[in-house]
C-alpha cells in the first residue's frame, strides 16, 4: 500500500489506520474487523516497531527510496519529508560515512547486496546504532532495484558494550587476585639482586675505606652492582607488563617468550610449592596475534591452577609442563600438564563456569576468564584428563597470517 | 690448608654466590660457596664449616631441609639462615628450631657480621662442649 506524502515522498505505510498510541488512548491493539489485508498491514507495521526494523525499497539508478514508517520513527524525520539514499546518508556519523559511501557506491556501479553498521548522531549527544541491509531484486526494467531494512540496534550494542567492560574488569580482577598469590614470588626476585647489591655496596665501602684503597676490586664490584640492578628493574618491568592497567592492546607475539616471561616470574611460587616445572618450547613457533598483558594472564591462571591441583599430592612427584607446539600450520597451541588430583568427568564442562572452584582460596574465575580471554583472541581452551595422573589444559590461537 | 676451619654458603641465587663470599671474606673469615644442599652435603667441607649461610627457598633439598640432615648426621654446624620472603613467622620458627639468626635480604653487612659473630661464638661453646 503506498500513499503519497504531503509533499509527494511516498510512505509504504499502514497510514490508513491512526497510530493507537498518538492520543493515548486505550484502544485495542488491532480491529479485528478491519479487512484482512489492513489487518495484516496493521500487525506488520506493530512487529517493525515492536523489533526496531523498518523496511524500504530503494531504486538505485534513481536514488528514489520508499520507506515504512519505522524507518522515519528510527530516523527521527517526518513521514512528510522527501526520502532518499543521499538524504539518509546525510545523517550518518561522519567517521562511518566514507565506508558507507564506499558499499552504496559498489551497489550502484555492481548491483552487489550492502549490509552495514552506522551510528546516527542525533540531538543530546545520543548516537543511535543502525544496521543496514539491501538485497538485488529482480527487476524487469535495467534500473536497480533493493529491498532492504533499517534497525535499531543501539540496545544491542550498548549491551555487548557493557558485556565488554564487565570482562575487561573481571579479567582485571581475575588478574590483581593471581597478584596476591604471586607477592610473595615477586618479593623473593626483587630481594635476591637487592641482597646483591646491597652486599656489593658494603665490599665497595671496605675495599675504599683502607689506607690502600683497592680501587680495581672497587670499581669491579660497582660493575657488578649495575648489574644487579638491571635484574631488578627486569623483574619490575615484568611484573609491569603482567599486572598493569594497560590491555587490550593487539601486537604480533612469539608465544615462546610470553610463555617464559611468566615462567621467570612464577619460579619462586612454584618452588614454594614444590613443584618441578619442564619446559618444551617449540623451536621457530609461528608468531601470534594478540595481547601480551592477556595471553600472560592465562598462561599464568593454567599455572598456578596446575601447582593448586597438586598441592595435596604427596605420594608422587609434583611435576608441571608447559610445551608450545603448532598445532596444524596456521594454529599453535600451549599445554600445561600437571600430575595432581585432575578432575571427575561429570565436572569437566564446569570448570569454566565463573565461581566453579574446588579450591578454598580461589574465586573460580581464572579459568572461565581464561577462556574468554582465548575466544576473544579466535582460540579455544580445553581442559582434559590425562592418562596416568592429573589433567591437561589446553589452548590453541591461529597463527599470524602471513603478509 | 685441608682442614682450617671456614664459613659455607648454600644459595642457588647467582647474584648471592658471587657477592656474598666476598663479603665475608674481607669480613674476615675464609669461605666456601655451594649452588645446593646436595653439593654442601657432599664435599669435604661439612666438618670443617664452623657456620653455614644457608638459604631458605632453593629446588631441591631446602635449606630447612638441610638443617634437619645435619642433625640426623649428627653435626650441630650453627646456622645463619637468609631468605627472600620477609616472613616474620618464620623467622622466628626457625630461630626457636635453633638457628642463629635468620636475615631477610636485601640486608646489611653490619648484619651478618653480629651473627657471623654469635655463630662463632656458639661453635665455640660447642666444640668446648
Amino acid at each position: 500500500m503506498v500513499s503519497a506524502g504531503s509533499n509527494g515522498a511516498r510512505v509504504l505505510s499502514q497510514a490508513v489506520r491512526p497510530d493507537p498510541h498518538e492520543d493515548g488512548a486505550a484502544r485495542p491493539l488491532f480491529d479485528s474487523n478491519l479487512p484482512g489485508l489492513w489487518y495484516q498491514e496493521a500487525l506488520l507495521a506493530e512487529v517493525e516497531q515492536v523489533s526496531s526494523t523498518g523496511g524500504f525499497y530503494w531504486n538505485a539508478s534513481t536514488d528514489a527510496l520508499t520507506c515504512t514508517r519505522e524507518v522515519y520513527r528510527i530516523l527521527e524525520m517526518d513521514t512528510s519529508a522527501t526520502m532518499s539514499m543521499q538524504v539518509l546518508c546525510a545523517h550518518v556519523h561522519q567517521d562511518d560515512l566514507p565506508f558507507v559511501d564506499n558499499m552504496m557506491r559498489r551497489s550502484r556501479e555492481h548491483g552487489t547486496d550492502f549490509e552495514v553498521q552506522l551510528r546516527l548522531p542525533l540531538s543530546h549527544q545520543i548516537i543511535k546504532h543502525l544496521q543496514l541491509k539491501g538485497r538485488r531484486q529482480e527487476s524487469s526494467d535495467s534500473q536497480l532495484h533493493y529491498l532492504g531494512t533499517l534497525q535499531d540496534v543501539t540496545q544491542r550494542r550498548l549491551s555487548e558494550e557493557t558485556l565488554g567492560n564487565i570482562r575487561c574488569e573481571l579479567a582485571r580482577v581475575a588478574r590483581i587476585s593471581s597478584l596476591g598469590t604471586m607477592t610473595a614470588s615477586i618479593a623473593h626476585e626483587v630481594n635476591q639482586p637487592l641482597s646483591g647489591i646491597m652486599t656489593n655496596a658494603s665490599i665497595c665501602l671496605e675495599m675504599l675505606g683502607t689506607d690502600a684503597p683497592d680501587l680495581d676490586g672497587a670499581r669491579e664490584t660497582v660493575l657488578r652492582t649495575i648489574r644487579d640492578c638491571e635484574r631488578a628493574c627486569e623483574v619490575i618491568a615484568r611484573v609491569r607488563a603482567l599486572f598493569g592497567k594497560h590491555g587490550g592492546r593487539t601486537e604480533s607475539l612469539d608465544l615462546n617468550s610470553v610463555t617464559s616471561e611468566v615462567i621467570a616470574l612464577s619460579l619462586c611460587e612454584l618452588r614454594r610449592r614444590r613443584v618441578t616445572l619442564r619446559t618444551q618450547l617449540a623451536e621457530r613457533l609461528p608468531l601470534v596475534t594478540g595481547d601480551p598483558v592477556q595471553l600472560q594472564q592465562v598462561i599464568l591462571n593454567l599455572l598456578l591452577n596446575a601447582a593448586e591441583a597438586m598441592s595435596g599430592i604427596e605420594d608422587r612427584p609434583r611435576n608441571l609442563l608447559i610445551r608450545t607446539e603448532t598445532e596444524s600450520v596456521d594454529r599453535v597451541r600451549l599445554s600445561v600438564v600437571d600430575s595432581g588430583i585432575g578432575f571427575q568427568p561429570q565436572d569437566a564442562m564446569r570448570l569454566f563456569e565463573a565461581f566453579y572452584t574446588t579450591k578454598s582460596g580461589g574465586m573460580g574465575i581464572g579459568l572461565s576468564v581464561s577462556r574468554s580471554i582465548i575466544e576473544s583472541h579466535r582460540g579455544r581452551l580445553w581442559a582434559q584428563s590425562n592418562v596416568e595422573a592429573g589433567a591437561t589444559v589446553a589452548f590453541s590461537i591461529p597463527a599470524r597470517r602471513l603478509p | 690448608m685441608a682442614d682450617t676451619a671456614l664459613v659455607a654458603i648454600v644459595d642457588d641465587d647467582e647474584s648471592m654466590r658471587e657477592s656474598l663470599p666476598r663479603l665475608v671474606h674481607q669480613l674476615g673469615f675464609p669461605v666456601r660457596t655451594f649452588t645446593c644442599a646436595e653439593d654442601f652435603l657432599a664435599s669435604d667441607c661439612v666438618s670443617r664449616t664452623r657456620c653455614l649461610i644457608l638459604d631458605v627457598a632453593m629446588p631441591g633439598m631446602s635449606g630447612p631441609d638441610l638443617k634437619r640432615e645435619l642433625t640426623r648426621r649428627g653435626q650441630t654446624i650453627p646456622i645463619i639462615f637468609i631468605t627472600g620472603q620477609a616472613d616474620e613467622d618464620l623467622r622466628r620458627q626457625l630461630i626457636a628450631d635453633g638457628a642463629v639468626d635468620c636475615l631477610f635480604k636485601p640486608f646489611h653487612a653490619m648484619a651478618l657480621l653480629k651473627a657471623l659473630n654469635a655463630a662463632m661464638q656458639h661453635s665455640t661453646q660447642e666444640i668446648r662442649r
